[in-house]
This record gives structure tokens, C-alpha cells and sequence, in this order.
């Protein structure tokens, strides 16, 4: 897919502006620092309390799950940074009747409504992530191999496709909804349950969780790569599942819009 | 009803100036300016009158409507309304006054304004029988039977101030304070307010306080203007005395047979406008009607008005020479 | 403002909220979708105890615990804290504080008319529970109902305060968003909604224990799933009633500050 250069351009615009309007509420870096930590340890109390019982839990061990939680932070950085902020701008756009605003651009809605606003701070979470990575293969005694990490780099690809196709989704049902501050809720919560590993979900929340709403892709998938336990056939389909759901959710999207248009007067 | 002296409000706000460097500067120091939004003004208000407020934007004029409304503490100065002190928020006075803002609504977004109604009913302890006769009163003088029952957020901007309005006179209050309450609607939507507005305190007798940036608004509903300017009082009287004081020049309007000179024009009196069916001239009061008396003799006149000048003019002037005050007195308090 | 009009207002004012509720009621199923943590959670313990029984909880026991915790949340959930930041942020705190009946009032009515709707949710997840654990997922005698309805309400009571509480602040912070993340993050891990706090190890509980989290949602859920003789659980509810007691004193001492502030700041 080729992204003309006006698009670059004008990311860099709202990036700039995300950037400048960041640095305006200087009590939100340290508060941002808090809650990211605080995220960190609720993600990661319920691990201590439920490995406190087991050495390890359909065949995840304390460390290796960490690194699934790791996934699970630095996705959440991802999310709360650069998506999450514009999904509640088009709630409110919807909300006063501004989108139309937004539908009059000579540009791509989905690409303007998608870069609206950043949230630079929430990059703490990000590197807590990071962090989680190296304490958990620090406490394994052994580092990931080369392949491993190439594959988690790739996943990490598809991770963000998936993340922000879910949240196009999400979006689109706020068209067909009469309040919708609720969707952002919703879409955290249900990502919630990505923190862990896929293994200890049966029947049908599998299923949900791999096909409907695949956050084992997202979070156990690169960690199991990052182990070098990820069969390649798993990544190829990780790769092929989530370009087809970026495109349903694409279509979705433009659905979503049609109805918008022709619905509204 | 209404007494207010020596009311002052200021407030202390953060500034920062744009740019990346500005922004930098604020994450370590945010600096504070004091806005002076009222700044010593007095008036009484009689029950049953029509006041409106007048000022550019940013005057002062809905920060001293929230202080009579009890919504802002003032910073110095005695209000009183109707023997109550408003920033006390007592029920009795409370229930006496309303505050209703173009900009802001009371009715619930996803129900019929007739929910909201009665929920007022409730709040407000207003007795069954008059609220029914309220009820139907207000219903039938702003034309809402087919609009009560429909979700808010179906109805049309007009319409959802006719009900707004309506919600706000449910308990009937003495005291009604009205901020921009046409804003936003057409013209006929406008005139319907007025005469509603009008007709409300003609008939109850309540007090009422308006502002609005349409000048037609005042004209129509308000005997008594009073100009609020950078937060000071720059005057208190009736309207007419108010377009005397500024413009004292009238306007004479001309339609003409046929296209006349321009020279013929300007011996008469300025020239505000000409084109070929008609003419406006500005002439001094007191040469009023000899300036007719020769445009009559001299010219191919068919039709022939004397006018104020149209109040939006009468109001930027009264405005620019505020500003020009000011700035006479700022060069005068700097020594050279 | 007098108790004689707000209490003839209130029963209006309910049924109103009421019908707002049955106006959003879409919305009401995307918070219940988004309230589903507990069972996650269920599928996360259940994973354990597949292997034997983690203390006092098998199978059943998890079963009867979480479905319990979503019932609990379902019921004493708050939205306060944002309606509070949301109206102050547009300024039609103000409408509000024109009428002559205490926001706060109008705030807890609004809140408490969306309940029953809410028990439509609530009562085929009561079912399965009984049908899944049988009669142990709910309490054994009247009296158990009745200390379960007590710690239903302190509940409800807690989380209304410190929504105020937490709704307040946005009078004085340019975004309280933050504070609510961080009170969100706390109330899901030391609450019990995540895990029973039993599975704290004990220096930590002393903490939990003297935190209003555990009121909120650790407490009903284990007097409706009768984990308590009534002598604890008289000792637990007094707790609960105290932190009540002192977060309703605290709370409107604060909204009464926070207003002053409104009034000399302008909305």
C-alpha cells in the first residue's frame, strides 16, 4: 500500500500538535508515569496471586507469562497513545454532529479521524513493556533468539494492524448507537483480557479470542515467538489473519460511513 | 426587585502564550493574569421591568447575570434580588428566579422536553392544577403540541429553545434572566421569542434581564438599556436617549423618480448612500426639516423617511468610543 | 435545600430516570459487555483449579464467586465521577445549580434509577449461578439475605462518595481523568473484582482490609456466596458502614468547597 506523501505530511502536522498540546499539562507526565505503573502492577498483581498457587498454568510458567503481560503493557502504550485518544475524538465528533467537518476534507476520513490525537506520555507504558521483556529473560536465564525476535517484530506489526482495525470496529458501532462514551470502555475492557496467556481460555472464549476478537495473536503469539515456541505456521497465519481483518474492518468502516451520510440530514 | 452596588468580579487566569518554547517554559512556571470581568458597577431595577444588557463581547455582561443569578460570588459589592442574596442559593430564591442560556440546556437530550417539565414540576414543588394551566398557556402561545412528545435531540435548534424557554417558566419565577436566548435562530423564530418574552412579563408581571447580541432583541423588548463596558457602566437610560446621545444626526431615506446628481445630493446633507431609485442622507436633528423642506422642492422624491440610524451602527460607535477613551486615558496616566 | 421537597420530587425524579435509562438502554448493554472482567477472570481460575482446588475455591466455588462479582457490579456501579467532570467541562453544572434541589440528590437518583434495568442482567446470571453451584451462590437464610442487602447498599453508598469525590476534583484539576484511571486500576485489584482478596498474602490484606475497596465489591460478594459466620460478617459491615459514614461526611465537605470554588471561578 503506498501512503502519498500529503498523508505523511499531515501525520506529522497532528503529531506536532499532540506534541504541543502534551507538553501544556505538565502535571500529566508524572500522573501519566503513575497510572502506567500502576497499570503494570495490576496486571501484574493478579499474576504474583495466581502463580502464588502453581509453578506454572497450562504450561506457562511466572516468566514466560510475564512476557505476555510484557506484550499486553507495551500494546496498551500503543493503544492508549496513538489510538484510543482519536476513537474518543470521533465519539465526540459524532456526539456534536462535527464529523461532517471531518467527511468535507479532500482527505481519507478513516486516516484523518485516525491521527487526530496523540497521547506522547503514554509511551511510558511502552517502555515498561520493554522492560517486563528483559526482567523476564534476565530471570529465565537466556535470551531470545535471532529468529524468535524477528518473528516478535513482525507480530508486533500485526499486533498494532489488529489493535487499530479492532478499534475501526469499535468506531463504526458508535454510528449506530445513540450515546457512545461507553465504546471506549467497552473496547479497553474487552482488550483486557489479552494479559493472558491464550492457553487458559476453553471453548468458546478460545474461539472468541482467536478468531472473533484475536487477542491471542496480539499478546500470546509474539511472546511464544520471543520463546521460540511459535510454530512458523502459526505466524504465517498471524500475518494473513490480520491483514484480512484489517480489511473486513475496513469495509465495515466505509459501511459504517454510508450509513452515517445517508442517515443524517 | 433588583439592587446591585459596587459589584466587581475578578478572576485569575493562567496565560501562556502559543509556540513550542512557551509551552516548554509552562511545564516548570504557568503565570497568572487577573481579568477584571466586572469592575464596579451599580443599578436598581424596578419589579416588572425589561432591561436589557448591551457590550462587546467579553464586557461583563453574562458574568454580572450568573453573580444575580447566584451561579458566581461576587468579588466585592452588595446584589440583592428580590431581598435575597443570591449567592446564598436559597430555596425560596431559587425558586423565584431562572436563568435560561442559548448556549446551554436544561432539557434531558434523549426524552421529550415534556419529561423535563414535569421533572421541573417535581423539583420545583409546583401545585398540579397550575401547572396544568401553565402547562397548556405556554403550550399554546409557543406552538408546542406537536413538539413535547417527540425525543430532544429530534427537535430543530428553534424548537428546542421554544421548549427550553417553556421549561424554564414551568414554576413561573419572578425574576427571569435571559442570556443570548435568541442565538442561533431565524428570524422568525426570533420574533416569536420576543413577543413570547414579552407577553410573559407583561402578564405576570416578572422582572426580566436580557441579554443578546441582536440588537432588534433590545429593541423590541427593552425600554431600559444598560451598557456594559470592559466591565464598567458606561450608561443607564432608555434607548432613545441612548441613539440621542450618540448619534443625535437623523436619517433621511429618499426613493427617487429618477437618477439625480450627486452634487444635488451633498448640498442637502451627507451622503450615506446613493444609487439611482433612492438616497440616504445623515442631517443634524435640529436641520431635520428644512433638509426635507428642500429635498421635497428640489428633488424627484416619491417616498421620504426620517430614520434613527440602525442601532448595530449606534452600538460599534458607542464601542469604538469606549476604546478611544481608554486609550486617551492609558496615554495620559504614561508620562512622556 | 429542604428535605420535604426533595423527598416529594424523588419519586418524579426517579421514574424520569428511569425513562432515561430505557433511553439508553443500548448503551447500558455496551457497559454490561465492557463489565465482563469477572468472566475472564472465571476462565483464568477455572484454568487453575482444573489441577485441585486453590484454598477454599474449586471449580464451583470460582463459578459462584465471579458470577456473583459481576451481579455486585452490576448493581452498585457509579457514573457519577464522570457526569460530574463531563458537566463541569461544558459548564452545565450551572443548570444544574439554578434548581432548587442538590445536585448531589439528582446525581444519586439518576444513578440508582438504572438499576432496575440492570436486574434484567442480574437475574439469569443469579440462575445460572444456582444452577451451576447450586444453593451455595446465594445466601443460606434470611438473615444472610439481610447482611447482604446491608453490604449491597454500603456499597453502593462508597462508590457514590468517592465518585463525588473524584468528580469534585475536576473543579480543581485542568483533567482528573488520570485520578480516575488510578482509582479504576486500584478498585479492580484490591477490591476483589479480579480475585478474592483471601488470595492476598496476609501482611497485604491488613492494607486491603482497611482500604474502602474491599467494600465496594469483596464484601457483598462473599456474604452472597456465604463465606462469613455473622459474627465476622457483622465486624466486616461495620467497617463497611464506617467507611460509609466517613466518605459521605468528607465527600460533601468537599463538594461544598469545590462548589465555593465553581461560584468564585466561574463555570
Amino acid at each position: 500500500m503506498l501512503i502519498p506523501r500529503r498523508y505523511l505530511r499531515l501525520l506529522g502536522v497532528q503529531l506536532k500538535a499532540s506534541g504541543l498540546l502534551a507538553l501544556q499539562y505538565r502535571a500529566d507526565f508524572l500522573a501519566e508515569g503513575l497510572t502506567s505503573l500502576a497499570w503494570t502492577f495490576t496486571a501484574l498483581a493478579p499474576l504474583f496471586v495466581v502463580f502464588g498457587t502453581r509453578p506454572s498454568i497450562e504450561g506457562w510458567t511466572f516468566h514466560e507469562s510475564l512476557l505476555v503481560v510484557g506484550w499486553f503493557t507495551l500494546l496498551q502504550g500503543v493503544l492508549e497513545g496513538a489510538i484510543s485518544p482519536s476513537l474518543t475524538g470521533v465519539v465526540e465528533h459524532i456526539r456534536k454532529g462535527t464529523l461532517d467537518f471531518v467527511l468535507l476534507k479532500p482527505a481519507d476520513a478513516q486516516f484523518l479521524v485516525s491521527t487526530q490525537r496523540f497521547l506522547p506520555w503514554r509511551a511510558v507504558n511502552v517502555l515498561s513493556g520493554v522492560g517486563l521483556f528483559v526482567y523476564a529473560f534476565v530471570s529465565l536465564g537466556r535470551w531470545p533468539s535471532f529468529p524468535g525476535v524477528l518473528a516478535s517484530l513482525v507480530l508486533l506489526g500485526t499486533s498494532v494492524l489488529l489493535l487499530y482495525s479492532l478499534w475501526i470496529l469499535v468506531v463504526s458501532a458508535a454510528f449506530f448507537v445513540v450515546k457512545v462514551d461507553n465504546l471506549t470502555y467497552l473496547f479497553t475492557s474487552i482488550f483486557d483480557a489479552a494479559r493472558w496467556p491464550s492457553s487458559v481460555f476453553r471453548g468458546v472464549l478460545a474461539v472468541v479470542f482467536t478468531f472473533i476478537i484475536p487477542l491471542a495473536l496480539m499478546t500470546t503469539f509474539p511472546a511464544l515467538a520471543m520463546l521460540g515456541r511459535l510454530p512458523w505456521t502459526w505466524l504465517v497465519g498471524a500475518v494473513v489473519g490480520s491483514v484480512v481483518f484489517a480489511w473486513v474492518a475496513r469495509r465495515v468502516w466505509l459501511m459504517s460511513i454510508r450509513h452515517y451520510t445517508s442517515a443524517s440530514s | 426587585m433588583i439592587s446591585v452596588r459596587g459589584l466587581r468580579k475578578h478572576y485569575q487566569v493562567h496565560k501562556r502564550p502559543p509556540g513550542l518554547k512557551a509551552a516548554l517554559r509552562s511545564l516548570v512556571h504557568r503565570s497568572y493574569t487577573s481579568v477584571k470581568a466586572v469592575d464596579g458597577i451599580s443599578f436598581d431595577i424596578k419589579p416588572g421591568e425589561r432591561v436589557g444588557f448591551l457590550g462587546p463581547n467579553g464586557a461583563g455582561k453574562t458574568t454580572t447575570l450568573k453573580v444575580l443569578a447566584g451561579l458566581l460570588h461576587p468579588s466585592e459589592g452588595e446584589v440583592h434580588v428580590d431581598g435575597h442574596v443570591p449567592r446564598l442559593r436559597e430555596e425560596a430564591f431559587l425558586k423565584k428566579i431562572m436563568l435560561v442560556m442559548g448556549q446551554k440546556q436544561q432539557l434531558l437530550w434523549d426524552l421529550p422536553p415534556a419529561e423535563t417539565f414535569e421533572l421541573n414540576r417535581a423539583i420545583y414543588d409546583v401545585p398540579r392544577p397550575q401547572y396544568k394551566q401553565t402547562l397548556e398557556e405556554l403550550v399554546s402561545l409557543l406552538e408546542l403540541e406537536d413538539l413535547i412528545t417527540k425525543p430532544t435531540r429530534q427537535l430543530s435548534l428553534g424548537e428546542r429553545m421554544k421548549c427550553e424557554l417553556a421549561a424554564a417558566l414551568i414554576h413561573r419565577p419572578r425574576v427571569l434572566f435571559l442570556d443570548e436566548p435568541t442565538i442561533g435562530l431565524d428570524v422568525s423564530m426570533q420574533v416569536t421569542m420576543r413577543a413570547f418574552i414579552k407577553a410573559y412579563n407583561e402578564k405576570t408581571g416578572a422582572t426580566l434581564i436580557l441579554t443578546s447580541h441582536y440588537m432588534d432583541d433590545v429593541a423590541a423588548l427593552c425600554p431600559r438599556v444598560i451598557v456594559i463596558d470592559k466591565g464598567q457602566l458606561s450608561y443607564d437610560g432608555t434607548l432613545d436617549a441612548l441613539v440621542q446621545r450618540v448619534r443625535p444626526e437623523k436619517r433621511v431615506v429618499l426613493r427617487l423618480a429618477r437618477p439625480v446628481d450627486a452634487a444635488l445630493l451633498e448640498s442637502l446633507g451627507r451622503v450615506v448612500s446613493h444609487e439611482p431609485g433612492s438616497a440616504v442622507l445623515q442631517v443634524q436633528q435640529d436641520a431635520v426639516n428644512a433638509t426635507v423642506g428642500r429635498a421635497l422642492s428640489t428633488l424627484p422624491v416619491t417616498d421620504l423617511t426620517v430614520e434613527n440610524a440602525p442601532l448595530e451602527e449606534v452600538m460599534s460607535e458607542l464601542f469604538q468610543e469606549g476604546k478611544a477613551r481608554r486609550a486617551e486615558a492609558a496615554r495620559e496616566a504614561v508620562p512622556a | 435545600m429542604s428535605l420535604r421537597t426533595s423527598l416529594k420530587a424523588l419519586p418524579t425524579m426517579l421514574r424520569i430516570g428511569f425513562s432515561e435509562a430505557v433511553a439508553y438502554r443500548a448503551e447500558m448493554i455496551i457497559w454490561v459487555l465492557a463489565t465482563t472482567m469477572p468472566l475472564i477472570m472465571l476462565a483464568l481460575w477455572s484454568a487453575v483449579a482444573r489441577t485441585g482446588a486453590v484454598g477454599r475455591f474449586g471449580q464451583a466455588e470460582f463459578v459462584g464467586y465471579f458470577l456473583a462479582a459481576f451481579c455486585v457490579r452490576q448493581l452498585t456501579s457509579s457514573w457519577v465521577a464522570w457526569l460530574l467532570s463531563y458537566e463541569v467541562k461544558q459548564g452545565t453544572l450551572a443548570m444544574r445549580l439554578l434548581r432548587p434541589i442538590s445536585p448531589l440528590l439528582a446525581y444519586a437518583t439518576e444513578v440508582l434509577a438504572g438499576i432496575p434495568l440492570r436486574l434484567l442482567v442480574v437475574a439469569p446470571v443469579v440462575a445460572i449461578s444456582l444452577w451451576v453451584v447450586g444453593a451455595g451462590a446465594v445466601p443460606a437464610s434470611l438473615g444472610g439475605w439481610g447482611l447482604f442487602g446491608l453490604s449491597l447498599v454500603g456499597a453502593w453508598l462508597v462508590t457514590f462518595y468517592l465518585n463525588v469525590l473524584l468528580g469534585t476534583l475536576s473543579l480543581y484539576l485542568e483533567s482528573s481523568q488520570k485520578l480516575m484511571d488510578i482509582y479504576m486500576v486500584l478498585y479492580f485489584v484490591c477490591s476483589g473484582y479480579m480475585f478474592p482478596v483471601e488470595f492476598f498474602p496476609p501482611g497485604v490484606r491488613m492494607v486491603i482490609d482497611v482500604l474502602p475497596f474491599r467494600y465496594q465489591m469483596g464484601l457483598p460478594v462473599e456474604l452472597m456466596t456465604g463465606a462469613h459466620a455473622t459474627g465476622p460478617a457483622l465486624v466486616l459491615l461495620a467497617k463497611q458502614w464506617g467507611w460509609v459514614v466517613g466518605l459521605g461526611v468528607v465527600a460533601t465537605l468537599v463538594w461544598r468547597r469545590g462548589l465555593a470554588r465553581f461560584a468564585a471561578f466561574g463555570g
